[in-house]
């Protein structure tokens, strides 16, 4: 026997010089139960103590508690000005619902058939307007669309009007924003599905001699549907949640139900009612949730890699589709031709037809920001389109301004540190809920995205109240608190897609060839997940960094975040600073993307399962 | 340095199925055994209760000395190699290597020595800066073994280690593998459900089937004395006819198989008036025009039914009276016998075996 290593020792002796405690937590981590209860301790707490508790004490607060009178709802649907927002609402939701999929919807279909590097480009095109905040783009189109804007100076200029349209301030302009807001992130769910769709089942279709148009409405399409419907219910539940994007580009009339509760919270003071507005909000979002649910599984909306062995309820929700389908056949036959007639001079170039489109939606998406770039190199100190002369001015202010500063490393801070927990708390959570045998698996990941399914308002009101019982409200804590719970979901929904498709006999492989538990975690199981890892920890930062609303409930009399004197200075006057501001942090953003596309580009060449030399 | 493996009344239950049965087994150190049965069969879930990754139900498994069924996986000291390899991705060649010594805190320097000693006893020494990634699958193969025998194990582990290669890669990580063992006597647990893979590398085989040990056995005596007629069947080819037992007559017993022909066969514990099912495998039977052949114990006539060429053989299925026989004749230059010909098939008592 020539011996590779005679020793044996190697094997045994190692073991005995493990002082007694590690042995004790590697004893500890081994019982599976236990394991799972300590990685669920986290996020289980966040969202019961922070989400659920708070939830009902305004939901019980709603009906002055024992009392339990209904008259706060009742006046909600007697009022005349009530009942007009909430109608306001769904018309707005409906509205921006709709636009945002008619108009996503080429664009995930080309995303679908383009190869990587463009695929990529595009991507990072709709990736940067993602990650810039409501708040910035918001402030571009209060831009564009006001008086002095360049829609209305181009069309005084070409002489199709005289007096600039009044644009701001109105429903069009509330849609516009909206749709600007939501539009990525219709595509990217739309994508996310519809990328699973084989497109050589349009081609079979084509082969047996179906007409493109033909192959397209009756087999692609109707594949793509519940990507499109679970994309059309997250735009809807977005947008009737939101407040940002109304309130500084709507008119008075423009109200939505958002702004009601926070006048009622903030301004009148009215407790009572502005639980009740938002228990009526939470429970639309639920209702539509319910619905949403008979068609497609639920986590399909924000986690499309999520859905596996659902086959039962996909089939379910087709039958329901086909028969739909079946009813309109006739009228669907004859659409079907004109449209055959009229797009066949196109459709055999089809591609470059869909190009030209994408990069005018592109173009869409990018130009808010590139107008406030421009207009951060205004010489003019007042906001006007175009910039008048080139000066960096603003950028020299924006060097010089100590109450920017201060705002943007409160805000940097902030969204570290609830960055790190979010992080934390998602990835145990995402460990447990992949891993756990547990029977209710699918309903507790559900759970752990609560925080996505409550309209924020509704989670900063309940928080509000919660935290000024516990005497939270107003400190560091309670307001990481708040980041860190609309942000956890994010990591979830990341870490539990790359969890999945982690292959566990890496670590089987590690423990038998001699790494305790916590060893297998720190050399194989995180360094694996790297990637996944920093994108949830940048979008956790980010969903920060990009909070409002919450921030504006719960920061008392700390250093105001960025987006919270953002949306003061915007109140009071639009000036090219917050251009330079805004610019800066559009800076930012795209350089924290890109490199984390790198390093995930990165880290994937070297682990790809490809073989070859 | 190997030790020996014992496996005592192993059971394991998932549920209500019973996966592993009243396993007894002991592998003596630097023995090479395989767990050889069909697929289901419980092969895996032995491995697993060795490995620790499953806790038997019932029994005791010693390594050496010492039992391990509550010693955790990563203190067992035990080396696998995983059927998709199981390399980590985001370590080079080196680093996979290194990393059952990394975890222990072996230095530096040692380390360094014993990876390149491993590397160089799967001749994949010049590819340690290399990622998994780059590797065909016949390299990633070997460089889960030396990562599996990097540290000098106790014993070696090997899930269906040959599954993934094509055949020709496959013939020679046979070779290989078995080379390693030799060189560094190690203990090995091979399982497999390839007969061939079996047959050429173990000492010895465990046969499994339905969680049951149903023979353990070197090749040989596997291939032609099987005890039951699960193991007949499912290691290589064989005639199985039913018979029964007229006479015993010094451990030889006289047969009626079928329904009237009479052969003399050896007995596997049998008494008189049982029945049973005489065991003959195809080479061992000679094939004749019919009535040239008498002085042979066991004679049946028949009818061919099929002829086959081989190449190098011809098999005949024979059919004699109710029962198929199949032959398998070494091609010589003889004439062949055509579909319908009346042929006379014979056997050596010696080279038959009733089973239950
Ligand atoms: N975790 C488990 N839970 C329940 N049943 C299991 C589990 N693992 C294995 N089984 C069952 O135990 C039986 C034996 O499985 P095992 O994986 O050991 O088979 P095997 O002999 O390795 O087969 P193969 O050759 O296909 O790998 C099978 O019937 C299998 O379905
Ligand atoms: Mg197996």
């Amino acid at each position: 026997m020539t011996t590779l290593l005679a020793k044996r020792k190697v094997a045994g002796a190692a073991v005995g010089n493990v002082p007694r405690s590690k042995n004790l937590l590697s004893g500890l981590l081994a019982r599976r139960w236990i394991r799972g209860t300590i990685i669920a301790t986290p996020i289980l707490v966040l969202l019961v103590g922070f989400l659920v508790i708070p939830l009902s004490i305004i939901i019980w607060g709603s009906v002055e508690g024992s009392k339990l009178t209904f008259s706060h709802y009742v006046r909600i649907f007697s009022d005349e000005t009530n009942l007009s927002v909430m109608l306001q609402t769904l018309k707005v939701g409906f509205a921006v619902t709709l636009l945002s999929l008619l108009v996503a919807y080429p664009v995930a279909y080309l995303l679908t058939q383009i190869e990587s590097r463009a695929l990529s480009i595009v991507t990072l095109f709709i990736l940067v307007p993602l990650f810039t905040a409501f708040l910035i783009r918001t402030y571009a189109w209060m831009i564009i669309l006001g008086r002095q804007g360049p829609i209305n100076n181009t069309l005084i200029w070409l002489g199709i009007i005289d007096e600039p349209l009044p644009l701001l301030n109105t429903t069009f302009g509330v849609i516009v924003g909206m749709v600007h807001v939501l539009l990525p992130m219709a595509i990217f769910t739309m994508y996310s599905s519809m990328v699973r769709i084989d497109h050589n089942a349009a081609r079979a279709a084509q082969i047996l001699g179906a007409k493109p148009v033909q192959a397209f409405f009756r087999v692609y399409l109707p594949l793509s549907l519940p990507g499109v419907f679970s994309a059309g219910v997250l735009m809807f539940i977005i947008s009737i949640g939101f407040y940002i994007t109304p309130a500084l580009l709507g008119g008075p009339r423009d109200a939505m139900i958002t702004q009601l509760i926070v006048t009622q919270l903030t301004t009148l003071l009215n407790f009572e009612m502005s639980f009740a507005s938002a228990f009526v909000l939470l429970l639309v979002t639920l209702l539509i949730l319910f619905f949403a649910s008979l068609f497609i599984p639920l986590e399909m909306i924000w986690s499309s890699s999520t859905v596996e062995n659902t086959n039962r309820a996909a089939r379910s929700k087709s039958q329901l589709f086909s028969n739909a389908k079946q009813a309109m056949h006739p009228a669907l036959t004859a659409v079907e031709h004109l449209i055959h007639l009229i797009t066949k001079p196109f459709l055999t170039r089809n591609a470059r037809w869909l190009w030209a489109y994408t990069i005018l939606v592109l173009l869409f998406l990018t130009a808010p920001l590139i107008v406030i770039f421009m207009l951060s190199f205004s010489s003019s100190s007042f906001v006007v389109f175009p910039p008048p002369g080139i000066s960096l001015q603003w950028w020299e202010k924006l060097l010089h301004a100590s109450d920017w500063h201060e705002s943007f490393l409160f805000s940097v801070k902030l969204g570290a540190v609830s960055a790190i927990f979010a992080t934390i708390i998602g990835t145990m959570g995402a460990f447990w809920l992949v891993r756990t045998t547990l029977p209710i698996k699918r309903a507790l990941f559900l759970f752990s995205l609560s925080p996505l399914m409550v309209p924020v308002i509704v989670i900063a009101t309940a928080l509000y109240m919660f935290e000024a019982r516990i005497h939270l409200l107003g400190s560091f804590a309670g307001l990481v608190i708040g980041h860190v719970l609309l942000s956890v979901p994010y990591v979830v929904v990341i870490m539990a897609a790359a969890l999945r498709s982690f292959d566990q006999s890496l670590e089987t492989a590690a423990a038998i060839h001699g790494a305790r538990p916590m060893q297998v975690l720190r050399l194989v199981t995180l360094p694996l997940l790297k990637p996944a890892l920093l994108t949830a920890a940048l979008l956790a930062f980010l969903t920060s960094f990009d909070e409002l609303l919450i921030t504006m409930f719960m920061i008392g009399r700390q250093t105001l975040t960025l987006p919270f004197k953002f949306w003061n200075d915007i109140k009071y006057e639009l000036n090219p600073l917050l251009s330079a501001a805004s610019a800066f942090i559009v800076l930012l953003v795209t350089a924290a993307i890109l490199t984390t596309l790198w390093i995930k580009v990165r880290h994937d060449r070297r682990t790809s399962a490809s073989i070859g030399q | 340095m190997s030790t020996s493996l014992e496996m005592k009344k192993i059971q394991k239950w998932y549920g209500g199925l019973h996966v592993v049965r009243d396993f007894d087994l002991n592998v003596d150190p630097g023995e090479f055994v395989t767990f050889l049965g069909p697929s289901g069969s419980g092969k895996t879930t032995a491995l697993k209760m060795i490995a620790g990754f499953e806790q038997p139900s019932g029994g005791d498994i010693m390594l050496g000395s010492r039992s391990i069924v509550d010693v955790p996986p990563y203190e067992r000291g035990i080396g696998m190699v995983f059927q998709n390899y199981a390399l980590f991705p985001h370590m080079t060649v080196a680093e996979n290597v290194a990393f059952p010594l990394k975890v222990r805190n072996v230095a530096k320097a040692e380390t360094e020595q014993k990876v390149r000693r491993a590397l160089e006893l799967v001749k994949m020494g010049e590819y340690r800066d290399r990622f998994p990634n780059q590797l065909s699958g016949g390299q990633q193969q070997r460089i889960a073994l030396a990562r599996a025998i990097v540290f000098d194990p106790s014993l070696l582990l090997m899930d269906e280690p040959l599954g993934a290669l094509d055949r020709n890669l496959r013939e020679h990580m046979k070779i290989e593998i078995m080379r390693i063992q030799k060189e560094l006597n190690m203990t090995v647990v091979f399982v497999t459900h390839d007969q061939d893979e079996a047959l050429v590398m173990s000492d010895r085989i465990a046969v499994i089937n339905e969680g049951r040990l149903v023979q353990v056995a070197d090749s040989n005596n596997l291939y032609y004395n099987p005890t039951n007629r699960f193991v007949a069947s499912f290691v290589g080819e064989s005639n199985l006819l039913p018979c029964r037992v007229d006479r015993i007559d010094s451990g030889a017993g006289k047969v009626t198989i079928g329904d009237h022909a009479s052969g003399v066969s050896r007995l596997n514990g049998q008494a008189r008036g049982d029945s049973g099912w005489l065991f003959v495998r195809p080479e061992h039977i000679d094939i004749w025009p019919q009535g040239a052949v008498t002085d042979v114990e066991n004679v049946l006539s028949g009818v061919v039914e099929s002829a086959l060429f081989l190449g190098e053989l011809t098999r005949y299925v024979v059919r004699c009276g109710n029962e198929s026989i199949t032959v398998k004749q070494q091609n010589r230059g003889q004439t062949r016998f055509a579909n319908g010909t009346p042929v006379s098939v014979s056997w050596n008592m010696g080279n038959s075996t009733v089973l239950n």
